[in-house]
């Protein structure tokens, strides 16, 4: 069990009091709050150690170097890889845009990438503006349970898909994908694989596998600073692929006609890079680390365990994703059925789901200091395949408690009326 | 939820419908939050005659349209244009904080958009 009166005094942020009543923040799958070491990390550097990075020759240059490259070597060796395959970008949509441009060389007209109905748009509109280009996007299909459907999965591979891109962790859903065998079968067809990491790297234990050619994931999702995101992918693929990006930094020499590029990873990061992200971040694995991921994973399948047992016993919930806590994260959607809600409608094109908006659902909650998400999650191909709007959402982290849970659900009862 | 004006509104609204005569159809989405509303306005050389609307969305948005076109009947197409976003807000029955601003403002800037549409009189384009 974690110690979590002690980790919230970490987080000078959960500190604060709003209306004289602590704040239940659940929605670290949007961000995560930052702990004190983190804050001092990011201001260290600019007290101690600021400069521009790679091309100095004077001492504080190397200085800030050294802190970034650290940071590199940290990130690599949380996910188990090699420095020179972690690259630096703002996030995981700069990630995967990336690789969007990045790749476009190798796909020509007829090819096909497939990802699935519960992409983040993140993971969906990199690969549609490729289909401008005569490239078809194919998207698999989930189980009722919402988990991705494999027979689906298999039948959607065609010798034309050339990439397939899956998130690890849905940020709406909670399932849990088995990227293990995901990337067999892409493996199988010698298709290029990527893994959103967004949503599982910051969650749970992972280490690098075989079958994943490149994978994205985002600093400020895992206790790091904003704009801080890393691109992983296997040096081979990395040496033969263009930059996405040109300027600062990035060549080993400029001629009046011809460049030539650096080595992976600094080719793909033009221009001064995020150094205080970088050293947030890497603060971020350590503390991370102290704290131990199996145990942050267990924490959080024992929150989201007593969340779907409380959340479950209100008369008009509606939860979406998967109740076995050992295939999912914590992360849940939800929405209130009203009956209040019935109208006579002449118009066809207006679609009454009987359901409480979740921006009401979320703005009712806020009143007691219950922070959650509500709306689309930037997952709206999710949300037509469910046939609703939006939904309400909780989510949870290393800093949350049963407390947390219990103003939740406590707040929801408040709704739940009918 | 809200306040018992706000939730009468919603589950009552007095102008909700399709009315059998309308001049100009406004129909809007809110992408973002899969809000939607139908205007049907009767106007009249720059008069709005009679409106009412369709439309399904959250309890903010649904009330400000219902509030919105009690505001409008009988009123100048020009002078509803004309309406300070920030005064609407300020006079709504409830607080509006400002993630439930686009939900507040839904109604107006429907109505400013398809009426700048509208080839009508009164319109300020």
């Amino acid at each position: 069990m974690l110690d979590v009166g002690s980790i919230r005094r970490d987080f000078p942020i959960l500190q604060r009091k709003m209306d004289g009543k602590r704040i239940v923040y659940l929605d670290s799958t949007a961000t995560t709050q930052k702990p004190e070491s983190v804050i001092n990390a990011i201001a260290e550097f600019y007290r101690n150690y600021n400069a521009n990075v790679h091309r100095s020759v004077y001492k504080l240059g190397w200085e800030a170097t050294d802190c970034y490259e650290q940071a590199r070597k940290n990130v690599a060796d949380f996910i188990g890889v090699k420095s020179e395959e972690i690259v630096f970008t703002r996030n995981t949509t700069e990630s995967l845009n990336l690789l969007s441009y990045s790749l476009e060389g190798k796909l020509k007209k007829g090819d096909r990438i497939l990802i699935s109905s519960m992409e983040h748009h993140s993971n969906i509109l990199p690969w549609m503006r490729l289909e401008e280009r005569g490239i078809n996007l194919d998207y698999i299909n989930l189980t009722p349970e919402g988990f991705l459907d494999i027979e689906d999965f298999k039948s959607k591979i065609k010798k034309e898909t050339k990439i397939i891109s899956i998130t690890h962790q849905s940020n709406v859903l909670g399932t849990i994908n088995d990227i293990d065998t995901l990337s067999k079968i892409a493996k199988e067809n010698d298709s290029i694989f990527i893994v959103d990491g967004a949503q599982s790297i910051p969650h749970m234990p992972f280490k690098m596998i075989n079958g994943i050619d490149y994978m994205a994931f985002s600093g400020h999702k895992m206790l790091g600073p904003l704009g801080i995101g890393v691109l992983y992918g296997k040096y081979e693929n990395l040496s033969e692929l263009p930059p996405f990006q040109r300027g600062g930094e990035m060549i080993k020499e400029v001629d009046f006609h011809k460049v030539e590029f650096e080595d992976p990873p600094i080719k793909f990061e033009a221009g001064t890079p995020n150094v205080e992200g970088a050293v947030g971040l890497s603060a971020a694995i350590d503390y991370l680390k102290k704290i131990g991921m199996e145990n942050v994973r267990s924490h959080e399948k024992y929150l989201t365990r007593k969340a779907l047992d409380s959340l479950s016993t209100l008369k008009n919930i509606q939860i979406y994703g998967p109740r076995d806590t050992e295939k999912r994260g914590g992360v849940i959607s939800f929405n209130i059925r009203s009956e209040a809600i019935k109208r006579k409608i002449a118009s066809g094109n207006i679609h009454l789901d009987g359901l409480l908006h979740s921006h009401d659902v979320a703005s009712h909650l806020d009143e007691s200091n219950v922070f959650v998400r509500s709306g689309h999650h930037c997952a709206q191909p999710l949300m037509k395949y469910l046939n609703i709007k939006g939904t309400a959402r909780a989510s949870f982290y290393i800093y949350n408690d049963i407390d947390d849970i219990e103003a939740l659900v406590s707040g929801l009862e408040g709704i739940d009326v009918q | 939820m809200y306040n018992d004006e706000i939730m009468d509104r919603y589950q009552n609204p007095y102008y909700f419908g399709k009315p059998e005569r309308y001049s100009i159809v406004i129909d809007e989405a809110s992408t973002s939050c899969g809000d939607k509303i139908i205007l049907y306005i009767q106007e009249e050389n720059g008069v709005i005659k009679q409106i009412k609307f369709e439309g399904d969305g959250c309890i903010i948005s649904m009330v400000s349209t219902d509030l919105f076109c009690e505001k409008a009947t009988g009123r100048n197409i020009e002078e509803i244009m004309r309406i300070d976003e920030s005064d609407y807000v300020k006079n709504f029955p409830v607080e509006i904080t400002p993630g439930r601003l686009n939900c507040a403002l839904l109604p107006i800037r429907a109505f400013r958009r398809g009426v700048g549409r509208a080839n009508i009189p009164g319109n300020l384009k």
